[in-house]
Parts: C-alpha cells; sequence; structure tokens
C-alpha cells in the first residue's frame, strides 16, 4: 500500500505555480482594508481643516475617533490600528500648533495623543472580537442549516439512490463533485452507481485509494497524505458502530485543501450520510425478514394444503385394507366391493396428485422439455377424450373441427395432458347431464382449441386467478382437486409460446381457450 | 411338466413382485429377477415365454436389456415405466419391446396385455382374414370391409392397416410404422404417419373424433385395438 505515498513531481511543480499567482491575488484583497482606512484619515483630515476655525483642535481628535471605530468595525483589527497611529500623526501634523511639523508646543496633547491612540487600540480589539464573532456565528448558523437541510433529506430518502442523489446536490455547492459512494460488501467495497449516472468513472487508482482508506480508516488521496496528488478526496462513512463505506469527491477548487472548518463540515456530512444508509440498508434488512416470513407463512399453508390432500386418499385407502384383512370373510359381497371401489378411487386420486405435484415441480425447476412436431389436432382432442371416456357416459359432447385443419407444431403428450384437465374441469365444474363442447380454429397465425361447457362459470374477478397454483374457486366445496391443474395447463402453454384464458360463456358455463403458434 | 405358460417378472420392488406373482400365479407360472443381469440369466435358464420388465432397474438401463434379449430370443418383453420415463419407454418399443404399461396400472390391464402378447406368439402364421368390430380385413384379396360396406383405400393406407393389422392389439411406435410402411429413410417423417393414419380414420371409424379402432398411444405411436 505504500504505493499512494508517492507524489509525482510534474504534478507538484504545477500546483506551486497557481498557488503564487493566487496569492498575488488574495494579498491585493488583504491590503484593501488599510487602503480604505487611509482613505477615510484623509477625508477626516480635509473635514477637519473646513470646520477647524469654529472648533478646537481637541474637539477634532473626537472625529479621529470615530475613523477608529469605523475601521474597527467595518475593516478589521489591523487596519483599526493603523488608523489610530496614522490618525495620532496626523493630528498632530496638520492641527497641533505648531502646525506642519510632527513637533508639539504643549505637553498636554501628548495625553491626548496617548488617549486617542490607547483608545483606538481597545476599541479596535473589541470591535473586532466582536466582528469575528458575529463571523463564526454566521457561519455556524450556515454550517447549522446546511447540516440540518441535508440530514432532513437523508430522512425523506427512501432508498440507496435517494441518499446519494441528496448527499451529492449538498456537497456540489460547497464542496466538490464526482461524488462517488463506496459500499461495503463482506471484505471489499463496490462503488454504487444509479442506473442514470454512468458519467462518472472509477478508474483503478479511484478503487484502490477507496480501499486503502477503508482498510487504514483514514481519509486519503486529495488534501491527505496518502496519493495527495489524486483528483478525489476520500473519507470513511462511518456510523457510531461500523463503517459503512468509503465516500469520495473532487474538491472544487483543485488548488488548496479544504480548511479545518470545512473538514469539520465534511465529516458531520459523512456521518449523516453513513447513518442514513445503515437505516436504509437495515429497513432493507426488515423487509427481506418480513418477505421471507410471508413466503415461509405460504410454504406453510401449501404443505398443509398437500399433506391433507395426500393424506386423505391414503386414510380411506388403509381404512379399507384394513378392514379387509380383519372381517373381510364376514363381510357381504356388496359391501366388500363397495369398500375396493372406494379405495380404487382414492387410489387413483393420489396418483393423479403426484402426477400433478410431479408436473409442477418439474414446470418449476424448467425441467418440462417440450418435444415439439407437428401433429393431428382431430388426434389431440380425440386422444385426450380417451382419457376421460368412462366420464362420459350420459354426457353430449360436440367436437367441431374443421376438415382441412392442417398439423400444429406441439408436444402431443403435453397438449394431450393440458386437454385432459380443461374436459376433466368442465366434468368437475357443470352437472352431470350438461353438454360439453370442443371447438379447433386457426385465426390469423394461430390454432385455437375451446373447451366449453354449460357450469358454473367463473366469478369475473377470478377469471385470471384460476390459472394461479394452488387456487381455486371459493363456491365449489364440494369438488376435490388440488388447484394445480390450471397452473400446469398455463405452464406447459407458456413453455409453447402459446396462451391459455378463460371467459365465461353467454347462457352461463366456462370457455377455456388455449392458442399455439402456427410458425 | 406342467404346460402353463413361463412369465418372468423383472422389478426390484418386492412388494411390486409379490402383487404380480399373486395376479399372475393363477394362470401362469411365475419367475422372479430382481437385476438386469438376473433376468437375462433366467430368461435362458427357466425358458420363460414372456418377460415383464421394469425400466428402473439399479443395474442395467431397460433398453439395454431389451438389446440384449433380442439378440437370441423374440418372446414377448412387456415393458413396465413411470411417466417421467417417456423416452426410454419409447426407445425400448424401438428396440423391440412388445408393449408397455405405465405404473400405476391396473390389474385387467396387465392381464389384458399378456394376454395379447401371448397370443401374438402362438399364432405367429396370421390367419389370412383379420376382423375386429365391423372391421374386416383379407389380406389375401387386399379387401377391407366395415360392416360389411367395402371401403376404398389408397395402396399407402392399405398398408398402413396391414401392419397395424399383423401387429393387431400390440403398440407400434412411430418409427416402426413409419420404417415398415414407407422404409427405412422415412423414419423421422412423423407428419406423412399422421395425415395417413388421420384419413385412414376417417374411412374406417365410425367417428373420427373418438377412434375405437386405432387408437393413439400419445407420444409412442398407435395400436389397432382387437376385441
Amino acid at each position: 500500500m505504500d504505493d499512494y505515498s508517492r507524489p509525482d513531481p510534474d504534478q507538484l511543480l504545477t500546483r506551486i505555480e497557481t498557488d503564487q499567482y493566487d496569492d498575488r491575488r488574495s494579498r491585493l484583497k488583504v491590503y484593501l482594508p488599510y487602503l480604505w482606512g487611509i482613505l477615510l484619515l484623509a477625508l477626516t483630515t480635509v473635514v477637519g481643516f473646513l470646520i477647524e476655525l469654529d472648533i478646537s483642535p481637541t474637539n477634532l481628535v473626537m472625529i479621529y475617533l470615530l475613523d477608529v471605530v469605523i475601521a474597527a468595525i467595518y475593516l478589521g483589527r489591523g487596519p483599526a490600528i493603523l488608523v489610530s497611529i496614522i490618525g495620532v500623526l496626523a493630528f498632530d501634523y496638520f492641527f497641533v500648533p505648531p502646525t506642519m511639523t510632527l513637533s508639539i508646543a504643549d505637553t498636554e496633547y501628548v495625553i491626548t495623543f496617548i488617549g486617542l491612540f490607547l483608545v483606538g487600540m481597545v476599541i479596535s480589539a473589541l470591535a473586532a472580537r466582536a466582528r469575528e464573532q458575529a463571523e463564526s456565528a454566521q457561519r455556524r448558523a450556515a454550517d447549522t442549516i446546511a447540516l440540518y437541510s441535508l440530514s432532513r433529506d437523508l430522512a425523506a430518502a427512501e432508498g440507496l439512490a435517494d441518499i446519494i442523489k441528496s448527499v451529492r446536490t449538498h456537497l456540489e455547492t460547497d464542496f466538490g463533485d464526482d461524488v462517488v459512494v463506496y459500499l461495503r460488501e463482506g471484505d471489499s467495497l463496490y462503488p454504487y452507481f444509479e442506473a442514470a449516472s454512468s458519467e462518472i468513472h472509477v478508474g483503478e487508482i479511484e478503487m484502490r485509494l477507496a480501499l486503502w482508506c477503508y482498510e487504514h480508516s483514514e481519509p486519503a488521496g486529495f488534501g491527505t497524505n496518502t496519493e495527495p496528488t489524486a483528483r478525489s478526496h476520500f473519507m470513511l462513512l462511518k456510523t457510531s458502530t461500523t463503517t459503512m463505506g468509503v465516500l469520495s469527491l473532487k474538491p472544487l477548487d483543485p488548488s488548496r485543501p479544504f480548511t479545518t472548518d470545512q473538514r469539520r463540515m465534511l465529516e458531520a456530512f459523512t456521518n449523516q450520510t453513513a447513518q442514513a444508509i445503515e437505516r436504509v440498508q437495515l429497513t432493507e434488512q426488515t423487509r427481506q425478514i418480513k418477505l421471507l416470513q410471508a413466503a415461509e407463512a405460504l410454504q406453510n399453508a401449501l404443505l398443509n394444503s398437500i399433506s391433507h390432500d395426500l393424506r386423505t386418499p391414503l386414510v380411506s385407502i388403509t381404512g379399507v385394507l384394513t378392514t379387509l384383512e380383519q372381517q373381510g370373510e364376514s363381510l357381504e359381497a356388496s359391501s366388500r366391493h363397495s369398500l375396493v371401489v372406494t379405495a380404487r378411487e382414492e387410489a387413483d386420486r393420489l396418483n393423479r396428485l403426484v402426477g400433478n405435484l410431479l408436473d409442477m415441480a418439474r414446470l418449476e425447476a424448467g425441467a418440462l422439455k417440450v418435444r415439439r412436431e407437428p401433429s393431428d389436432v382431430q388426434d389431440v382432442i380425440g386422444t385426450s377424450i380417451g382419457q376421460v371416456d368412462e366420464r362420459l357416459t350420459g354426457r353430449r359432447l360436440r367436437v367441431e373441427v374443421p376438415e382441412d385443419f392442417p398439423l400444429v407444431n406441439m408436444d402431443f403428450v403435453l397438449i394431450v395432458h393440458v386437454l385432459y384437465n380443461l374436459l376433466d374441469n368442465a366434468l368437475k365444474y357443470s352437472p352431470s347431464d350438461s353438454p360439453l363442447e370442443i371447438q379447433a380454429e386457426i385465426l390469423d397465425d394461430e390454432a385455437y382449441i375451446r373447451v366449453l361447457d354449460r357450469g358454473i362459470g367463473i366469478p369475473e374477478g377470478d377469471l385470471e386467478n384460476v390459472f394461479d397454483k394452488f387456487y381455486r374457486v371459493q363456491r365449489s366445496k364440494n369438488v376435490t382437486g388440488t388447484g394445480l391443474g390450471l397452473a400446469i395447463c398455463k405452464g406447459i402453454m407458456e413453455a409453447h409460446d402459446g396462451r391459455i384464458w378463460a371467459a365465461n360463456r353467454e347462457g352461463g358455463g366456462t370457455i377455456i381457450t388455449i392458442s399455439l403458434p402456427l410458425s | 411338466m406342467d404346460n402353463k405358460p413361463r412369465i418372468l417378472i423383472v422389478d426390484d420392488e418386492r412388494p411390486i413382485r409379490r402383487f404380480l406373482n399373486t395376479l399372475l400365479s393363477t394362470d401362469y407360472l411365475v419367475f422372479e429377477a430382481s437385476s438386469g443381469e438376473e433376468a437375462l440369466h433366467v430368461v435362458a435358464a427357466e425358458r420363460a415365454d414372456l418377460v415383464i420388465l421394469d425400466l428402473g432397474l439399479p443395474d442395467m438401463d431397460g433398453v439395454e436389456v431389451t438389446h440384449r434379449l433380442r439378440e437370441w430370443t423374440q418372446i414377448p418383453i412387456i415393458v413396465v415405466s413411470v411417466r417421467e420415463q417417456e423416452a426410454e419407454k419409447i426407445a425400448a418399443l424401438d428396440a423391440g419391446a412388445d408393449d408397455y404399461l405405465t405404473k400405476p396400472f391396473g390389474a385387467g390391464e396387465l392381464l389384458a396385455r399378456v394376454r395379447v402378447s401371448l397370443r401374438r406368439m402362438t399364432k405367429e402364421a396370421s390367419e389370412p382374414v383379420f376382423k375386429t368390430g365391423g372391421l374386416v380385413v383379407d389380406l389375401t384379396t387386399r379387401i377391407v370391409t366395415m360392416d360389411g360396406n367395402p371401403i376404398a383405400l389408397t395402396p399407402t393406407e392399405y398398408d398402413l392397416l396391414k401392419t397395424l393389422v399383423k401387429y393387431a392389439g400390440k403398440v407400434l411406435t412411430h418409427r416402426q410404422l413409419l420404417r415398415f410402411v414407407w422404409g427405412n429413410a422415412y423414419e423421422s417423417e412423423t407428419h406423412t404417419l399422421q395425415v395417413n393414419i388421420s384419413n385412414l380414420r376417417r374411412k374406417i371409424e365410425p367417428d373420427p373424433t373418438r377412434p375405437t379402432y386405432i387408437v393413439t398411444e400419445p407420444g409412442v405411436g398407435y395400436r389397432l385395438k382387437i376385441n
């Protein structure tokens, strides 16, 4: 890390030159009040000449004394002292007999001189102190206002981006721009950027300086002993307990280091910022924890529901089997048969449920492979009907597929599975003697297959939700199911770049449509 | 010596072997094997007439077992798979397995498959006239009738129907049908097969939307149903 304390001599030289130029200008600024003091004295002397005849010289002293007070208040301590010295000399020279010489006839005037001089000194000291106090009070007030306004903005900030934006705004007026905040991540740092501010470039040197600053808990870069030629100043973002990261900024005036006041102020700024960042990060953590808790609660609910659904058939099956095991002999043939039928139906249900859960898991894991082949829609529909054949007795089922329907690219098995699920739902949610319909149609560049029933329909607000996992329309308490069928259908359709949607049918019932792209 | 057909059950799950054994032992002489190696050995040693082969064996791929059996015997093989083994199932059928069952399956289904497979074996030299339901196919005169009405078929449709009839009751994979009817070069022309099946159904099925003669085995192929 010693690399950082190696200033580049060339850059140092340029810096000194700019310093000299600037010194000349600021020296002029320093001497200006003295000139004003002398001008003031000259004016007083002229006025003195004008009124000399009317008043005694002793009273003229009062006017000079006024000069000293004015100089002390408005020009500062140095000019005030100069004014009191020159004032004494001018008074002596111009007004004390013998005039136009520095000698004095009346030794009484020595007291006047000493009085004038001492009063000038005291007043100038007092006035200057008052002035300095006022100035520092003013500065403190300004600092307080700046800090207050920053902390107000930080308090209102809702995220990291907000915080960094307001820090940037507050720093660029008085301190510097190109503010970069490096946040801690494990043992390392990374520069934080909102998406929009990509114009700020963080180079390798900046990154290393930030890291150095972070690891040594010391400011680095511009204005410090570590790589002072760097363009930016690096400061720690520290709260009372931890270091949140590092903040760097490019000073407005690269020719002079920050003053003590500025450093103090910057420190206050960075402290505020660090606290705000900590707060936001804690809030974010809390939010994450809450989300996790919610997800966990949902998962528990799902697990409960699944374990209930899995166990119910097992209860019946076990019940039937133990009954047969213990009193199979004594049971009447008819009741034995009905027990066996129950067990068999429950086993089927269990098998469907396990199949659905596996399908869902495969869909969610992205492990479902879609083998697309040109397929005969007529055959797809026929095969899915074949799978519900037994349950169709007593139902009218109308299938409408145009004669010249082209082969459509799809995974035959999966689309049969979708149609099977749709038929299964239609059978479950409609009266046992109501008719069913399946229609196929080509519109533009999509193939549509619709399954229509005359069942209970779906509440308008639920038309989209029915495709959610474990969602079941509330009003159908007496229908068994996992609430997975339509979610699986949706997953399969999406894997085909196709769509699935539900609508209520005119005159009652549901229409579920799937669409497959033809190209 | 017992004259019952000899069936070998290959499955690594004891409860499943036991269930199958109980189910089959009334009409057949049943042997068990719990691994592929053991199965290959027992088929030869016990001169099995039919093999019920589970695809999820611990030591050997079911397709591999099928291949090795087909090197020296044409005895019927019925593969048993779960839904997740689609690809392996088709590969086993392509390799010469006769039929398949998907777990869980009912007793009736299994017994029917076993009967069909064994019957096909015993009357390999098929009779010149095939009948099922209202469908009659006379293989010598190439005349096809449905409920006594003659049906006009294109040469390809007839070849397709003839192949299905030849293997009646057995599932034929897309690849097998394409190979038998069109030739080896057409193995992947599934759409040609689909179109011809569709046309054939329109001519012989009473309701083409709910076929009862030529049934689709989703993802696998077709089967001509026999009653």
